[in-house]
């Protein structure tokens, strides 16, 4: 067991070569949260690539984003359609026989308006839900997630839980298991 | 009531001395753009006369049409412009704002009567022509469209001493540049909404044609000529 | 391909570290043709549009060619992403990242042309709507405004697009990297970390953007060619417009990536995922999107033909028979001639030096095409009087060709910034495929032999 001082974070991990042996591995913790004193929230896992055949995959999966990306497109196609009729009121230049606010000509910006909500929505429900940017690196991170390797571990587990934890993932079949101490 | 300016040109009258053309020139401050620029294509002629020849020698014909803007009521060039440099005057004129104008020239393309000009360079006098300006017009820069305007600085100017004299504008009072300088008295400029103007009488007349009436621009320049065999449709 | 994760990281991560002489060469060439461009563009700017060979009536040429040219291209991206990822056609995976590639930065490009043909171009902001002291806002009644819109939606949308499958690879990067390289990546990485959250998070707003940006690009080329279809000028004012500058842009999208990804395979060494079977797709597609193209030119050629209006038959002659015949049939040949039969057959089609044969000329008759529709209908308006001609000066044959080796060199300098083939998503193919069936996995390009 490797051990990291000197961090704010306060973890133990181990490191799956493959994403079978990192499921038995979250099953065992999510069996043993209540004998040894940690929660659900505390579980943390993280991988190079999504995994969503396996149940660790699949934490965290409701969300609302589709809905949220459609409202932000009625806002800004309502938004689109108030700016043109306003604007073109305010100062009324009549041109080519046509009316002051044209339903046709008007439709096309309220179209695009609504288009540019639904994805400036997205980037930012994105950019929110997701907790980035974040540069303060003081979330549990290994960089050996980018060779393929999964961490599945706790943050802030019991200081008295941690060797029987340490032993358990290791037992799963992790490769290695490292935890940062204060 | 609204004046609505319209022109009547009587083709049958028109000798082609091309004197409207230089009327223009003077009073618009329009550069002459040189004899290479020419060949390109790049001349302005805010009025132009366009020479058609008709028959075979001895029997030729030649017909003269001044073609100036024919001011639109639904113009195509207008709602094209993204600045509302170009854009229709409560006076019924399809008027040019040179201050708004970004040169993207999608008005000249929309124009089926080619009778909207670009300034390609900066325009140059030679001298003396650079002592002639008319300081009711001002001066347009490179990258800035251009066209007639059926003298808009006169009608302005008669508007306001008509106003300050309390007094409505009479007819015949003033009229653009091409106009006044008409040796055959071709051109007939009025008040359209006056139903007693010259202008309004000559435009029903049973000689009166319009250019390229089937494209829906309506024009508010008229012209008269006699029936030929194709009842004036073509040139 | 039994690639381990790390084998893979290597080999597409390779192109961010090492360049060889030749990268250097092209750079310099790339880059004097582009400041060439630039300097011609300087040079217009201060003595006025006049510098060009634009003339009456022929208002608009080279430069309005160009604009739609590479808005077309910008379709690639938008075509492979986008639809293949709803269509959930896997063999896509290693084709992203070039294809939303050549979508930001021939939009980029396409969008300096607005700048380029203003007469003054400094005043371009004028198009933006903002409240400003003139009191007044730009028409919206305008097709010009709706391209405004429509390009800058694009724009955001695809730049967008293009970076949100890529935080997980800087993140990858940065932590292989070390040095500045580091700190970079690491900044441009957003912290990323790899939760399942986030990979939720990411696929479901990946998902949203595809199924969003298909109708803005079918709007932005359509808009675009209502540019010339709001005009009442023969050979413009016709409906067909907008669907057939939608299927040219498809077409010479493809053709595009197929061009682009022959090379990146060539010059990276990306043979074992750029394969032939990859090329057999997209030349099937090209295939169909020729087919349509000529459909499209077909009947508005014969709708045009069989009504006989004086004002368009001249502009139908002009380019059939008479001074733009050459041109026309040359586009004919490129678009189609060439491209069908090549493709058609399946011997050829697997080949990628063959479904690259085909889909240069592509390229050339899809640029005549832009070119033949708009100078020989400004040419011969209404009135025959002011027929007019035109031909190109310097200055617009320089910025054309500058634009050319701008997008090639734009897109060089991106394989040494991005990886050019999106990692985690081709890890996370070759890991489907390792679980899935064997009727899924039989469509992983990976599976069969070149």
């Amino acid at each position: 067991m490797e051990s990291i001082k000197g961090n704010e974070m306060n973890a133990i991990y181990g490191l799956y070569p493959d994403p079978d042996s990192a499921q038995r591995a979250l099953n065992v913790l999510e069996r043993a949260q209540g004998e040894l004193g940690f929660q659900d929230r505390d579980i943390a896992v993280l991988s190079g690539e999504p995994y969503e055949e396996y149940g660790f995959g699949h934490r965290d999966h409701k969300t609302r984003m589709p809905w949220i990306a459609a409202l932000g497109g009625v806002v800004g196609g309502l938004s689109g359609w108030w700016f043109v009729s306003f604007t073109q009121k305010s100062y009324p230049l009549i041109s080519g026989g046509m009316h002051l606010v044209t339903k046709w000509s008007d439709g096309i910006i309220t179209y695009e308006l609504t288009m540019l909500g639904a994805i400036l929505t997205t980037l930012f429900t994105l950019l929110i839900l997701a907790r980035i940017p974040d540069w303060s690196g003081r979330k549990l991170y290994d960089p050996a997630i980018s060779n393929g390797k999964i961490l599945i571990g706790v943050t802030n587990p019991p200081e008295k839980a941690r060797g029987e934890l340490g032993k358990r993932l290791l037992a799963a079949g992790a490769e290695t298991v490292k935890e940062y101490a204060r | 009531m609204e004046h609505r300016w319209g022109m009547v040109i009587d083709e049958d009258r028109c000798t082609g001395c091309e004197a409207c053309v230089a009327a223009c020139h003077a009073e618009n401050n329009i550069a002459t753009v040189g004899d290479d620029q020419a060949a390109r294509g790049r001349a302005m002629h805010w009025i132009r006369v366009e020479r058609y020849y008709e028959g075979n020698f001895p029997d030729i014909k030649v017909k003269f049409r001044p073609v100036p803007c024919q001011e639109c009521s639904d113009a195509p060039c207008e709602p094209v412009c993204p600045t509302y440099a170009s854009y229709h005057n409560p006076e019924g004129l399809n008027a040019q704002i040179y201050n708004r104008c970004i040169g993207t020239r999608y008005c000249a393309n929309a124009c089926p009567y080619l009778v909207r000009f670009f300034n390609f360079l900066n325009p140059v006098w030679d001298k003396p022509l650079n002592l002639q300006f008319n300081p009711d017009v001002s001066v347009r820069s490179v990258g800035i469209m251009e066209k007639c305007t059926f003298c808009i600085q006169r009608i302005k100017t008669a508007e306001i001493k008509a106003q300050a004299e309390k007094r409505p504008l009479k007819e015949g009072e003033f009229n653009p540049a091409c106009v006044q300088s008409c040796p055959a008295e071709a051109m007939v400029f009025g008040d359209l909404n006056d139903p007693k103007s010259k202008v309004s009488r000559l435009s029903r007349s049973s000689r009166a044609t319009k250019l390229l009436p089937e494209l829906g621009t309506h024009p508010k320049v008229t012209y008269l000529k006699r029936d030929t065999w194709d009842n004036g449709q073509n040139a | 391909m039994d690639k381990t994760p790390e084998q893979i990281n290597q080999d597409l991560l390779r192109p961010l570290y090492h360049a060889s002489w030749r990268f250097y060469v092209a750079l310099v060439i790339l880059g004097s043709l582009v400041a060439a461009a630039f300097f011609a563009w300087g040079y217009q700017i201060y003595n006025g549009i006049g510098v060009s060979g634009l003339d009456r009536p022929v208002f608009w040429a080279f430069y309005i060619t160009n604009f739609v040219f590479w808005i077309g291209i910008s379709h690639a991206g938008t075509l492979i992403s986008a639809i293949l990822r709803v269509s959930n056609a896997t063999w896509r995976r290693p084709v992203t990242r070039c294809a939303e590639a050549i979508t930001v930065f021939a939009l980029s490009i396409s969008a300096m042309f607005p700048l380029i043909h203003l007469g003054r171009p400094w005043l371009f902001f004028w198009l933006i709507p903002y409240p400003s002291e003139r009191g007044i806002w730009p028409q919206f009644r305008s097709p010009l405004l709706w391209d405004f819109f429509a390009i800058n939606t694009y724009l955001i949308g695809s730049v967008t697009f293009l970076l949100l499958p890529s935080f997980p690879d800087f993140a990858l990067i940065r932590d292989r990297a070390s040095g500045w390289r580091k700190k970079v990546y690491g900044i441009a990485s957003l912290g990323w970390r790899g939760t399942p959250k986030q990979w939720h998070r990411l696929e479901m707003a990946m998902r949203i953007m595809a199924v969003a940006i298909i109708p803005v690009a079918v709007s932005v080329h359509t808009i675009v060619s209502w540019d010339f279809a709001m005009a009442p000028v023969p050979g413009w004012h016709s409906t067909i417009f907008g669907p057939y500058f939608v299927a040219g842009a498809i077409f010479s999208g493809i053709a595009a990536l197929i061009i682009a990804m022959a090379m990146l395979r060539k010059l990276l060494h990306l043979e074992e995922y750029l394969k032939p079977i990859h090329f057999d797709y997209l030349g099937k597609l090209l295939l169909v999107m020729s087919l349509l193209w000529f459909y499209f030119v077909f009947a508005e050629r014969l709708t045009t033909w069989y009504g006989n209006f004086p004002s368009e038959m001249a502009v139908f002659w002009v380019t059939q028979s008479g001074r733009f015949s050459k041109l026309f049939w040359t586009m004919i040949f490129c678009n189609f001639i060439i491209p069908v039969p090549i493709l058609a057959i399946k011997n050829l089609r697997t080949k990628i030096g063959w479904t690259v044969v085909a889909s240069i000329p592509v390229i050339v008759g899809m640029w005549l095409e832009r070119f033949l529709i708009i100078v020989p209908s400004l040419s011969h308006k209404y009135l025959p009087y002011n027929f007019g001609t035109y031909r190109p000066s310097w200055v617009e044959i320089t910025i054309t060709i500058g634009t050319f080796a701008g997008m090639a060199l734009l897109y060089l300098l991106f394989s040494r910034v991005f990886p050019i083939i999106s990692i985690w998503e081709l890890k996370l193919g070759l890991q489907k495929k390792v679980e899935a069936a064997p009727a899924l996995a039989s469509q992983e390009p990976a599976t069969e032999q070149p």
